[in-house]
């Protein structure tokens, strides 16, 4: 999995490519947990590059997305389209992650 | 160990009986909690318009459902009943569809899925319900309808399970099938050698009343188009009249009529006939299936995160379907009911889903149901409107029929399935004398164009199945799990065997998010093996490794237990692997545990 991140003033795009699974959703966390640690508090993370993702990497959204209201953040997701979103959808996820259609919407949101 | 999918049904607690039943009956939300509105939903069925939206709403249903009313018409009209007898069956069918309607939508024990469905009579009984009312009257119309009704209650639990036996294709035929049967027994009374010939008045009235209703539904917009039947109807009326086709002895019944009185049941008697079992099961299976088709629409309808079919929902909606059919027969009405799909398709275009509309559909039934002034207005319809608005309304079912026969893809087995019935069926309806090649005591059914098409679809479709399914297996070290490698597996199995791209990802998703679950703490050692088996109704993968069960949990962990728990992602794989596929159990045998996934095709 390779990741992406474009700083625009203080909104952090972050864009992950290929899967987000068991063997690459540590590293996934972790790298959002630096950017958390780093102050980057208004985190967009556009998920249309990636493939896959299992339930290592939603709880590694979910943490993402706790850490976030614990430090008074805002997260935005979007991208999500295809399997991904039938994955989002199995897994009820929309009622806890904030999805929106588009990059521009997401980082809107967080502003 | 064996995961059941049903939820386990959670009794009220509640210290007040009333306020218990009412709750679990009508208050109690049936949407899942994970469902998501649609935007273009107003009023989804858990939620409550007010009374001037649910007043109008109400009465667009009962103009959409007044057409069907023909139906049990037409029968009484084939056994010469009289005027006063025919408006009372219309009155108690009025009853009748209110009791389905209720039935339906608040939800009493197994029964009711709560959706915003009336009831409506069906075309499904016509065609049996003729045949029967030729040989038997009244009384063996009624008792065959109890018959149908009880066996679509006997249906529902098992209407996933008889997929194979019934596939789609065949349901698209067997409704294709029940509009050209009831649209050439309804041309019959006109046309038949037995009818009396046709005037000019008479073209001219069926001409205006079709016509009527054709256009508003082609080039009205908004409650001309949802009432055009209604209309087309009120127009027939009009010109029957100008034309003097409505006999001044029939207004005179109609004018002595009260607006206000009780239905009978002086009428009701029940016979049965052993040789009429076929095509009243045939109907009773398509009313089922139509059934599970709408309640399916609904569900799709009320939720923009409907991932597939809740099956208990639909077993429940189609159980009831089945008793407003047997109350149909017991209380005497010429005819079962089904829910109505044009009903959910006119709550798609208004957004207007709220199961309250289907409980004041219900109530003005029951109003009209004490009117006989209005019951025998319809009792003597001229036979140039009745047949008009049969062949309205028979249109929209072949065509319904054949959409759903062209929704699969027609390969050589299906296409011979479907050719042959069809042919079969027409070369009854064409060649009626044949029946005199068949025994005496199956001639009677066996000659009708819907039985004969349907066995012969059943039968080819069961012959047909050998050689169906295909097998394959993937067999996986511990030390060299490659995802990418499961993926190339499914997706090249699933390109030779014509499986739905849709199907293969989710197969292909269930095994590698089991292997990934399962790897760190529940699989031991030795090889995993994948065998993969499909026949064109079901994909069924048996995943087998030495190690422990993974649970499969009902409700979704809660975030702090995905985040804290040590097998919190474990936790909520399960939850995904289970809403992931059809059906979803495990088993361990000498210590070797097997997850099956099955996926609907």
């Amino acid at each position: 999995m390779d990741l992406i991140e474009t700083n625009d003033g203080k909104i952090t795009v972050v864009e992950p490519r290929g899967r987000i699974d068991s063997a690459t959703a540590k590293e996934f966390g972790e790298r959002l947990s630096r950017l958390l640690n780093a102050g980057r508090n208004q985190l967009v993370i556009d998920l249309h590059n990636i493939t896959y993702i299992s339930s290592a990497g939603f709880r590694q959204l979910l943490i993402a997305k706790r850490s976030m209201q614990d430090r008074d953040g805002k997260l935005a997701l979007c991208g999500v389209s295809g399997e991904v979103k039938r994955l989002f959808d199995i897994g009820a996820f929309g009622e806890l992650l904030p999805i929106y259609p588009t990059r521009e919407a997401g980082v809107a949101s967080v502003q | 160990m064996s995961a059941a999918l049903d939820a386990d049904e959670q009794p009220h607690r509640n210290g007040n009986p009333i306020r218990s039943f009412l709750r679990s009956a009508y208050s109690a939300p049936i949407l899942p909690r994970a469902a998501k509105k649609p935007s273009s939903l107003i009023y989804s069925a858990d939620d409550r318009p007010g009374i001037v939206v649910a007043l109008s709403n109400g009465v667009q249903h009962v103009g959409l459902i007044s057409i069907n009313l023909v139906y049990p018409l037409l029968i009484c009209r084939a056994v010469d009943a009289p005027i006063s007898l025919v408006a009372n069956l219309l009155s108690l069918g009025m009853i009748v569809l209110c009791i389905g309607t209720l039935i339906q939508v608040l939800r009493l024990g197994p029964v009711g899925s709560g959706y915003m469905l009336p009831s409506t009579f069906t075309a499904s009984y016509f065609a049996p319900g003729l045949i029967a009312a030729r040989i038997g009257g009244l009384p063996l119309v009624f008792g065959m309808t109890i018959f149908a009704g009880a066996l679509e209650t006997l249906v529902a639990p098992m209407l996933n399970r008889l997929r194979k036996y019934l596939p789609v294709e065949v349901s698209g035929l067997v409704i294709f099938m029940l509009g050209i049967a009831a649209g050439l027994a309804g041309l019959r009374t006109l046309l038949g050698p037995a009818a009396t010939p046709v005037g000019s008045a008479e073209w001219l009235v069926a001409a205006m009343t079709l016509g009527t209703m054709t256009a508003l539904n082609v080039w009205a917009k908004g409650l001309a188009r949802m009432l055009c039947a209604l209309i087309g109807l009120t127009v027939g009326y009009a010109a029957a009249a100008a034309a003097g086709l409505l006999n001044p002895a029939l207004w005179a019944l109609v004018a002595q009529a009260d607006w206000l009185g009780i239905p009978h049941f002086d009428h009701i008697s029940w016979s049965f006939n052993a040789t009429l079992v076929a095509p009243f099961a045939i109907a009773s299976l398509a009313a089922a299936m139509k059934a599970a088709g709408t309640l399916t629409i609904c569900e799709k309808m009320n939720d923009a995160s409907w991932v597939r079919p809740d099956m208990r929902s639909i077993t429940r909606g189609v159980l009831s379907d089945g008793l407003a059919t047997i109350i149909a027969g017991l209380m005497g009405t010429a005819g079962g009911v089904n829910t109505s799909t044009p009903s959910a398709g006119l709550a798609a275009a208004t957004g207007v889903a709220s199961r309250n509309i289907a409980i004041v559909a219900a109530a003005i039934f029951f109003l009209l149901g004490f009117c006989p002034k209005l019951t025998a207005l319809l009792a003597i319809m001229p036979r140039a409107v009745v047949v008009s608005a049969l062949m309205y309304a028979v249109t929209f079912i072949m065509i319904n029929g054949l959409q759903v026969m062209m929704s699969r893809m027609l390969d050589a087995r299906r296409t011979f399935v479907l050719g042959l019935g069809i042919l079969g069926g027409l070369a009854m309806e064409v060649f009626p004398q044949s029946v005199n090649l068949m025994p005496r005591e199956i001639a009677a059914v066996a000659g009708s164009s819907l039985v004969a098409s349907t066995a012969i679809a059943l039968l080819l479709n069961l012959v047909f199945r050998i050689g169906v399914r295909k097998t394959a297996t993937l067999g996986m070290a511990r030390e060299q799990i490659d995802p990418q490698k499961i993926e190339n597996f499914f997706s090249e199995q699933g390109k030779a065997w014509g499986a739905r791209q849709d199907v293969t990802n989710r197969a292909s998703f269930g095994v590698i998010q089991l292997v990934e679950a399962v790897a760190e703490t529940c699989w031991k050692t030795g090889t995993m093996i994948v065998r993969a088996s499909f026949d064109e109704f079901n994909m069924e993968i048996a995943v087998t490794y030495a190690g422990e069960q993974i649970e499969f949990p009902k409700e979704r962990p809660s975030l702090e237990e995905i985040r804290d728990r040590e097998d919190g992602t474990r936790l909520l794989a399960g939850f995904m692997l289970r809403r992931n596929a059809d059906r979803v159990r495990s088993t361990v045998t000498d210590g070797q545990c097997t997850v099956h996934f099955d996926y609907d095709h």
